[in-house]
Protein backbone atom coordinates (compact mmCIF):
# COMPACT_ATOMS: atom_id res chain seq x y z
CA UNK A 1 0.00 0.00 0.00
CA UNK A 2 1.21 3.48 -0.83
CA UNK A 3 1.55 5.30 2.47
CA UNK A 4 2.94 8.51 1.03
CA UNK A 5 2.28 9.37 -2.59
CA UNK A 6 3.66 12.38 -4.44
CA UNK A 7 2.10 12.59 -7.87
CA UNK A 8 3.35 15.12 -10.41
CA UNK A 9 3.90 17.66 -7.65
CA UNK A 10 4.58 21.22 -8.75
CA UNK A 11 5.18 24.13 -6.43
CA UNK A 12 6.18 27.73 -6.93
CA UNK A 13 6.65 30.48 -4.39
CA UNK A 14 6.13 33.07 -7.05
CA UNK A 15 4.70 32.70 -10.51
CA UNK A 16 7.09 31.60 -13.21
CA UNK A 17 9.76 30.13 -10.94
CA UNK A 18 8.89 26.58 -9.95
CA UNK A 19 10.77 25.05 -7.06
CA UNK A 20 9.25 21.64 -7.80
CA UNK A 21 8.54 20.74 -11.41
CA UNK A 22 6.71 17.46 -11.46
CA UNK A 23 7.92 15.20 -8.65
CA UNK A 24 6.42 11.72 -8.51
CA UNK A 25 7.39 8.98 -6.09
CA UNK A 26 5.77 7.01 -3.32
CA UNK A 27 6.63 5.14 -0.14
CA UNK A 28 5.26 1.72 0.72
CA UNK A 29 4.53 0.84 4.35
CA UNK A 30 7.75 0.33 6.31
CA UNK A 31 9.99 1.91 3.69
CA UNK A 32 12.72 4.33 4.70
CA UNK A 33 13.58 6.82 2.00
CA UNK A 34 16.40 9.35 2.19
CA UNK A 35 15.60 12.59 0.41
CA UNK A 36 18.69 14.27 -1.00
CA UNK A 37 19.25 17.55 -2.78
CA UNK A 38 21.24 20.73 -2.48
CA UNK A 39 20.06 23.55 -0.25
CA UNK A 40 17.03 25.10 -1.86
CA UNK A 41 16.29 22.02 -3.98
CA UNK A 42 12.83 21.78 -2.44
CA UNK A 43 13.22 19.02 0.19
CA UNK A 44 11.61 21.08 2.94
CA UNK A 45 8.85 22.13 0.53
CA UNK A 46 8.04 18.48 -0.20
CA UNK A 47 7.87 17.66 3.51
CA UNK A 48 5.65 20.64 4.23
CA UNK A 49 3.34 19.70 1.37
CA UNK A 50 3.05 16.24 2.92
CA UNK A 51 2.23 17.83 6.29
CA UNK A 52 -0.47 19.95 4.68
CA UNK A 53 1.37 23.12 5.70
CA UNK A 54 1.42 24.22 2.06
CA UNK A 55 -0.61 23.48 -1.08
CA UNK A 56 0.72 22.15 -4.40
CA UNK A 57 0.31 24.44 -7.39
CA UNK A 58 -0.27 21.33 -9.52
CA UNK A 59 -0.38 17.59 -8.84
CA UNK A 60 -1.24 15.97 -5.55
CA UNK A 61 0.17 14.63 -2.30
CA UNK A 62 -1.62 11.88 -0.41
CA UNK A 63 -0.94 10.15 2.87
CA UNK A 64 -2.80 6.90 3.55
CA UNK A 65 -4.87 7.84 0.49
CA UNK A 66 -6.01 11.02 2.29
CA UNK A 67 -5.52 14.67 1.47
CA UNK A 68 -3.25 16.24 4.13
CA UNK A 69 -5.22 19.49 4.00
CA UNK A 70 -8.80 18.32 3.64
CA UNK A 71 -8.31 15.45 6.08
CA UNK A 72 -5.80 17.35 8.20
CA UNK A 73 -6.77 15.91 11.56
CA UNK A 74 -6.87 12.28 10.41
CA UNK A 75 -3.51 12.65 8.70
CA UNK A 76 -1.75 14.57 11.50
CA UNK A 77 -2.76 11.99 14.10
CA UNK A 78 -0.93 9.32 12.12
CA UNK A 79 2.19 11.37 11.30
CA UNK A 80 5.18 12.60 13.27
CA UNK A 81 7.19 15.57 12.03
CA UNK A 82 10.57 16.93 13.08
CA UNK A 83 12.35 19.72 11.25
CA UNK A 84 15.55 21.63 11.75
CA UNK A 85 13.85 24.99 12.16
CA UNK A 86 10.98 23.76 14.32
CA UNK A 87 10.25 26.25 17.05
CA UNK A 88 8.89 25.08 20.38
CA UNK A 89 7.18 27.69 22.56
CA UNK A 90 10.01 29.01 24.70
CA UNK A 91 7.98 29.92 27.75
CA UNK A 92 6.66 26.37 28.27
CA UNK A 93 8.39 23.65 30.23
CA UNK A 94 9.30 20.24 28.81
CA UNK A 95 6.53 18.66 30.88
CA UNK A 96 3.93 21.14 29.64
CA UNK A 97 4.79 20.58 25.99
CA UNK A 98 4.64 16.82 26.44
CA UNK A 99 1.28 17.09 28.22
CA UNK A 100 -0.06 19.25 25.40
CA UNK A 101 0.89 16.61 22.81
CA UNK A 102 -0.39 13.78 24.96
CA UNK A 103 -3.81 15.41 24.95
CA UNK A 104 -3.84 15.77 21.17
CA UNK A 105 -3.10 12.15 20.29
CA UNK A 106 -5.41 9.29 21.29
CA UNK A 107 -2.67 6.75 20.53
CA UNK A 108 -0.10 8.36 22.86
CA UNK A 109 2.20 5.72 24.43
CA UNK A 110 3.12 6.80 27.96
CA UNK A 111 5.65 4.00 28.33
CA UNK A 112 7.53 5.16 25.25
CA UNK A 113 7.29 8.77 26.44
CA UNK A 114 8.86 7.83 29.78
CA UNK A 115 11.58 5.74 28.14
CA UNK A 116 12.60 8.53 25.78
CA UNK A 117 12.47 11.14 28.53
CA UNK A 118 14.82 9.04 30.62
CA UNK A 119 17.05 8.19 27.70
CA UNK A 120 17.41 11.83 26.71
CA UNK A 121 17.67 12.84 30.40
CA UNK A 122 15.02 15.54 29.97
CA UNK A 123 13.81 17.21 33.13
CA UNK A 124 10.04 17.95 32.92
CA UNK A 125 10.50 21.19 34.84
CA UNK A 126 13.12 22.64 32.50
CA UNK A 127 11.90 25.58 30.43
CA UNK A 128 12.39 25.23 26.68
CA UNK A 129 14.42 28.42 26.50
CA UNK A 130 17.05 26.98 28.86
CA UNK A 131 17.60 23.87 26.70
CA UNK A 132 20.50 23.34 24.32
CA UNK A 133 19.76 22.93 20.62
CA UNK A 134 20.25 19.18 20.93
CA UNK A 135 17.93 18.86 23.91
CA UNK A 136 15.23 20.92 22.19
CA UNK A 137 15.44 18.64 19.15
CA UNK A 138 15.09 15.65 21.46
CA UNK A 139 11.91 17.13 22.94
CA UNK A 140 10.63 17.62 19.38
CA UNK A 141 11.51 14.02 18.51
CA UNK A 142 9.79 12.71 21.62
CA UNK A 143 6.64 14.67 20.75
CA UNK A 144 6.82 13.44 17.16
CA UNK A 145 7.09 9.75 17.97
CA UNK A 146 5.36 9.05 21.31
CA UNK A 147 1.97 8.70 19.63
CA UNK A 148 3.54 5.92 17.57
CA UNK A 149 2.87 7.46 14.18
CA UNK A 150 2.72 5.28 11.09
CA UNK A 151 4.72 7.87 9.19
CA UNK A 152 7.69 9.98 10.26
CA UNK A 153 8.71 13.03 8.26
CA UNK A 154 12.17 14.09 9.35
CA UNK A 155 13.45 17.23 7.72
CA UNK A 156 17.15 17.60 8.41
CA UNK A 157 16.51 16.31 11.95
CA UNK A 158 20.18 16.17 12.89
CA UNK A 159 21.06 19.63 11.59
CA UNK A 160 23.10 21.52 14.17
CA UNK A 161 23.40 18.58 16.53
CA UNK A 162 26.75 17.40 17.85
CA UNK A 163 27.92 13.90 16.87
CA UNK A 164 26.72 12.21 20.06
CA UNK A 165 23.24 13.80 19.90
CA UNK A 166 23.06 12.80 16.23
CA UNK A 167 23.95 9.23 17.08
CA UNK A 168 21.37 9.20 19.86
CA UNK A 169 18.78 10.42 17.38
CA UNK A 170 19.72 7.67 14.91
CA UNK A 171 19.64 4.98 17.56
CA UNK A 172 16.17 6.07 18.65
CA UNK A 173 14.95 6.04 15.06
CA UNK A 174 16.38 2.54 14.46
CA UNK A 175 14.70 1.31 17.61
CA UNK A 176 11.36 2.70 16.45
CA UNK A 177 11.83 1.03 13.08
CA UNK A 178 12.49 -2.23 14.88
CA UNK A 179 9.45 -1.92 17.10
CA UNK A 180 6.89 -0.58 14.70
CA UNK A 181 8.10 -0.69 11.11
CA UNK A 182 7.43 3.03 10.77
CA UNK A 183 7.48 4.50 7.26
CA UNK A 184 10.10 7.25 7.20
CA UNK A 185 10.90 10.03 4.75
CA UNK A 186 13.92 11.99 5.88
CA UNK A 187 16.40 14.47 4.54
CA UNK A 188 19.91 14.96 5.80
CA UNK A 189 23.19 16.42 4.69
CA UNK A 190 24.96 13.70 6.65
CA UNK A 191 25.44 11.02 4.01
CA UNK A 192 26.57 8.43 6.54
CA UNK A 193 23.28 8.87 8.44
CA UNK A 194 21.35 8.46 5.20
CA UNK A 195 23.33 5.32 4.40
CA UNK A 196 22.65 3.85 7.81
CA UNK A 197 18.91 4.48 7.76
CA UNK A 198 17.64 4.52 4.20
CA UNK A 199 16.73 1.63 1.95
CA UNK A 200 16.00 3.94 -0.92
CA UNK A 201 17.28 7.29 -2.14
CA UNK A 202 15.26 10.02 -3.82
CA UNK A 203 17.48 12.80 -5.15
CA UNK A 204 15.93 16.03 -6.36
CA UNK A 205 17.70 18.57 -8.48
CA UNK A 206 16.36 21.59 -10.32
CA UNK A 207 12.84 20.70 -9.34
CA UNK A 208 12.92 17.17 -10.70
CA UNK A 209 13.56 13.71 -9.36
CA UNK A 210 17.02 12.79 -10.62
CA UNK A 211 17.37 9.45 -8.82
CA UNK A 212 14.86 7.10 -7.26
CA UNK A 213 16.66 3.86 -6.48
CA UNK A 214 17.49 1.47 -3.71
CA UNK A 215 20.73 2.39 -1.97
CA UNK A 216 22.21 -1.02 -2.77
CA UNK A 217 21.43 -0.58 -6.46
CA UNK A 218 23.15 2.79 -6.44
CA UNK A 219 26.28 1.06 -5.20
CA UNK A 220 26.08 -2.04 -7.36
CA UNK A 221 24.43 -0.88 -10.55
CA UNK A 222 25.93 2.57 -11.06
CA UNK A 223 29.47 3.56 -11.87
CA UNK A 224 31.75 6.50 -12.30
CA UNK A 225 33.81 6.60 -15.49
CA UNK A 226 36.90 8.75 -15.73
CA UNK A 227 37.34 9.45 -19.43
CA UNK A 228 40.40 11.28 -20.77
CA UNK A 229 39.58 14.32 -22.86
CA UNK A 230 39.91 13.30 -26.49
CA UNK A 231 39.21 14.73 -29.86
CA UNK A 232 35.74 16.04 -30.62
CA UNK A 233 32.97 16.84 -28.22
CA UNK A 234 33.44 14.02 -25.74
CA UNK A 235 30.91 15.39 -23.26
CA UNK A 236 28.08 15.29 -25.76
CA UNK A 237 29.19 11.94 -27.13
CA UNK A 238 29.00 10.57 -23.61
CA UNK A 239 25.61 12.15 -22.94
CA UNK A 240 24.41 10.53 -26.15
CA UNK A 241 24.81 7.09 -24.56
CA UNK A 242 21.56 6.03 -22.99
CA UNK A 243 23.26 4.67 -19.84
CA UNK A 244 25.07 7.97 -19.19
CA UNK A 245 23.33 10.07 -16.56
CA UNK A 246 25.64 13.07 -16.26
CA UNK A 247 29.03 14.38 -17.26
CA UNK A 248 31.32 16.82 -15.58
CA UNK A 249 34.53 18.27 -16.94
CA UNK A 250 37.12 18.05 -14.20
CA UNK A 251 40.80 18.85 -14.08
CA UNK A 252 41.93 15.23 -14.29
CA UNK A 253 39.41 13.91 -16.82
CA UNK A 254 35.77 13.94 -17.77
CA UNK A 255 33.70 12.38 -14.99
CA UNK A 256 30.61 10.52 -16.17
CA UNK A 257 28.00 8.69 -14.13
CA UNK A 258 26.64 5.54 -15.75
CA UNK A 259 23.52 3.61 -14.94
CA UNK A 260 25.26 0.21 -15.08
CA UNK A 261 28.02 -1.70 -13.31
CA UNK A 262 31.69 -0.80 -14.03
CA UNK A 263 32.39 -3.82 -16.25
CA UNK A 264 29.54 -2.96 -18.56
CA UNK A 265 30.39 0.70 -18.44
CA UNK A 266 33.89 -0.08 -19.73
CA UNK A 267 32.55 -2.21 -22.56
CA UNK A 268 29.97 0.41 -23.56
CA UNK A 269 32.72 3.01 -23.79
CA UNK A 270 34.89 0.66 -25.86
CA UNK A 271 32.18 -0.45 -28.25
CA UNK A 272 30.16 2.74 -28.41
CA UNK A 273 32.82 5.44 -28.49
CA UNK A 274 36.03 3.50 -29.12
CA UNK A 275 37.43 4.74 -25.81
CA UNK A 276 39.91 2.22 -24.44
CA UNK A 277 41.60 4.16 -21.69
CA UNK A 278 38.71 4.91 -19.37
CA UNK A 279 38.69 4.02 -15.68
CA UNK A 280 35.34 2.72 -14.40
CA UNK A 281 34.60 2.19 -10.74
CA UNK A 282 31.72 1.79 -8.30
CA UNK A 283 30.82 5.01 -6.56
CA UNK A 284 29.91 5.91 -2.99
CA UNK A 285 26.74 7.89 -2.30
CA UNK A 286 28.51 11.09 -1.32
CA UNK A 287 30.58 11.14 -4.53
CA UNK A 288 27.51 10.33 -6.58
CA UNK A 289 25.70 13.26 -4.99
CA UNK A 290 28.55 15.62 -5.83
CA UNK A 291 28.87 14.29 -9.38
CA UNK A 292 25.15 14.55 -10.07
CA UNK A 293 24.07 17.77 -8.46
CA UNK A 294 27.44 19.50 -8.45
CA UNK A 295 27.95 18.73 -12.13
CA UNK A 296 25.08 20.67 -13.55
CA UNK A 297 24.49 24.23 -12.57
CA UNK B 1 31.65 -11.69 17.21
CA UNK B 2 32.32 -8.04 16.51
CA UNK B 3 31.08 -6.60 13.24
CA UNK B 4 32.08 -3.23 11.87
CA UNK B 5 30.42 -1.40 9.07
CA UNK B 6 31.53 1.62 7.14
CA UNK B 7 28.55 3.54 5.73
CA UNK B 8 30.66 5.50 3.23
CA UNK B 9 32.17 2.38 1.65
CA UNK B 10 31.52 1.52 -1.98
CA UNK B 11 30.42 -1.93 -0.85
CA UNK B 12 26.74 -1.93 0.20
CA UNK B 13 26.26 -2.34 3.93
CA UNK B 14 24.45 -5.67 3.56
CA UNK B 15 27.47 -7.00 1.64
CA UNK B 16 29.84 -5.74 4.33
CA UNK B 17 27.86 -7.75 6.88
CA UNK B 18 27.81 -10.84 4.65
CA UNK B 19 31.51 -10.63 4.00
CA UNK B 20 32.39 -10.37 7.68
CA UNK B 21 30.22 -13.31 8.65
CA UNK B 22 31.66 -15.40 5.81
CA UNK B 23 35.20 -14.41 6.88
CA UNK B 24 34.44 -15.35 10.49
CA UNK B 25 33.14 -18.77 9.43
CA UNK B 26 36.09 -19.31 7.10
CA UNK B 27 38.54 -18.34 9.83
CA UNK B 28 36.86 -20.56 12.43
CA UNK B 29 35.82 -17.67 14.68
CA UNK B 30 32.21 -18.68 14.08
CA UNK B 31 31.63 -22.42 14.41
CA UNK B 32 28.83 -24.47 12.92
CA UNK B 33 25.76 -24.16 15.11
CA UNK B 34 26.82 -20.84 16.63
CA UNK B 35 23.92 -18.45 17.17
CA UNK B 36 23.85 -15.05 15.51
CA UNK B 37 22.07 -12.04 17.02
CA UNK B 38 18.58 -11.48 15.62
CA UNK B 39 18.47 -9.06 12.72
CA UNK B 40 16.81 -6.49 14.98
CA UNK B 41 19.48 -6.82 17.67
CA UNK B 42 22.23 -6.50 15.12
CA UNK B 43 20.52 -3.47 13.56
CA UNK B 44 20.50 -1.71 16.94
CA UNK B 45 24.06 -2.74 17.67
CA UNK B 46 25.37 -1.44 14.33
CA UNK B 47 22.87 1.47 14.18
CA UNK B 48 21.64 0.62 10.72
CA UNK B 49 18.22 -0.10 9.26
CA UNK B 50 16.84 -3.51 10.30
CA UNK B 51 15.90 -4.28 6.69
CA UNK B 52 19.56 -4.04 5.71
CA UNK B 53 20.54 -6.73 8.22
CA UNK B 54 17.60 -8.82 7.11
CA UNK B 55 18.76 -8.57 3.53
CA UNK B 56 22.24 -9.82 4.53
CA UNK B 57 20.77 -12.71 6.54
CA UNK B 58 18.35 -13.65 3.74
CA UNK B 59 21.18 -13.73 1.25
CA UNK B 60 23.40 -15.83 3.56
CA UNK B 61 20.49 -18.17 4.14
CA UNK B 62 19.92 -18.48 0.41
CA UNK B 63 23.58 -19.45 0.06
CA UNK B 64 23.13 -22.07 2.77
CA UNK B 65 25.58 -20.51 5.21
CA UNK B 66 23.06 -19.78 7.94
CA UNK B 67 19.71 -21.22 8.93
CA UNK B 68 16.81 -19.58 10.72
CA UNK B 69 14.76 -21.71 13.05
CA UNK B 70 11.37 -20.21 13.69
CA UNK B 71 11.11 -18.98 17.27
CA UNK B 72 14.66 -20.04 18.09
CA UNK B 73 16.94 -17.78 16.15
CA UNK B 74 19.55 -17.70 13.44
CA UNK B 75 22.50 -20.09 13.42
CA UNK B 76 25.56 -20.93 11.38
CA UNK B 77 24.70 -23.97 9.27
CA UNK B 78 25.74 -27.36 10.65
CA UNK B 79 26.44 -28.45 7.12
CA UNK B 80 28.11 -25.79 5.12
CA UNK B 81 27.12 -25.77 1.47
CA UNK B 82 29.14 -27.72 -1.07
CA UNK B 83 30.20 -25.33 -3.74
CA UNK B 84 31.00 -26.71 -7.17
CA UNK B 85 34.86 -26.79 -7.17
CA UNK B 86 35.05 -25.21 -10.62
CA UNK B 87 32.83 -22.37 -9.48
CA UNK B 88 34.85 -21.98 -6.32
CA UNK B 89 38.03 -21.65 -8.36
CA UNK B 90 36.35 -19.17 -10.69
CA UNK B 91 35.28 -16.98 -7.81
CA UNK B 92 38.76 -17.08 -6.33
CA UNK B 93 40.21 -16.15 -9.71
CA UNK B 94 38.19 -12.90 -9.69
CA UNK B 95 39.44 -12.00 -6.23
CA UNK B 96 43.02 -12.90 -7.19
CA UNK B 97 42.78 -10.79 -10.33
CA UNK B 98 41.75 -7.76 -8.29
CA UNK B 99 44.52 -8.38 -5.77
CA UNK B 100 47.16 -8.63 -8.51
CA UNK B 101 45.93 -5.48 -10.28
CA UNK B 102 45.98 -3.58 -7.02
CA UNK B 103 49.48 -4.83 -6.25
CA UNK B 104 50.71 -3.87 -9.72
CA UNK B 105 49.15 -0.40 -9.43
CA UNK B 106 50.78 0.24 -6.08
CA UNK B 107 54.08 -1.26 -7.18
CA UNK B 108 54.08 -4.05 -4.59
CA UNK B 109 56.31 -6.97 -5.74
CA UNK B 110 54.77 -10.45 -5.97
CA UNK B 111 56.93 -11.77 -3.12
CA UNK B 112 55.42 -9.17 -0.79
CA UNK B 113 51.94 -10.20 -1.91
CA UNK B 114 52.69 -13.80 -0.91
CA UNK B 115 54.06 -12.56 2.40
CA UNK B 116 50.90 -10.59 3.01
CA UNK B 117 48.70 -13.60 2.22
CA UNK B 118 50.62 -15.76 4.69
CA UNK B 119 50.39 -13.10 7.34
CA UNK B 120 46.63 -12.80 6.84
CA UNK B 121 46.15 -16.55 6.90
CA UNK B 122 47.79 -16.62 10.33
CA UNK B 123 45.57 -13.77 11.42
CA UNK B 124 42.46 -15.68 10.36
CA UNK B 125 43.41 -18.76 12.33
CA UNK B 126 43.88 -16.85 15.51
Amino acid sequence: MKVIDFSDVHYSYKQGSDVLRGISFSLEAGEVVGLLGKNGAGKTTLMRLAMGMMVTSQGSVQLFGLDPRRDALDVKRRVGYVSEDQVLPEFLSVGEIIRLHRGLFPTWDEGLERRLRERFALSPKAKIKTLSKGQARQVALLCAVAHRPEVLLLDEPAGGLDPSARREFLETSIRLLNEAGTTILFSSHYMSDVERMAGRIAMIHEGRLLIDNSLDDLREKYSLALVPRGSGDRQNQLLGLKECLSVRDQADAIHAIFRCEPERCRSILEKGLDIHNSFCTPIALEDMFIELVGGRS
Amino acid sequence: MELHINPGDELPIYRQIMRQIIDAVAGGRLQAGAQLPSHRELAEQLVIAPLTVKKAYDELERQGLIVTQRGKGTFISERLPDVDPAKRRERLRDAAQRLLSQAALSGVPLADVFGLLEEMQKGMER
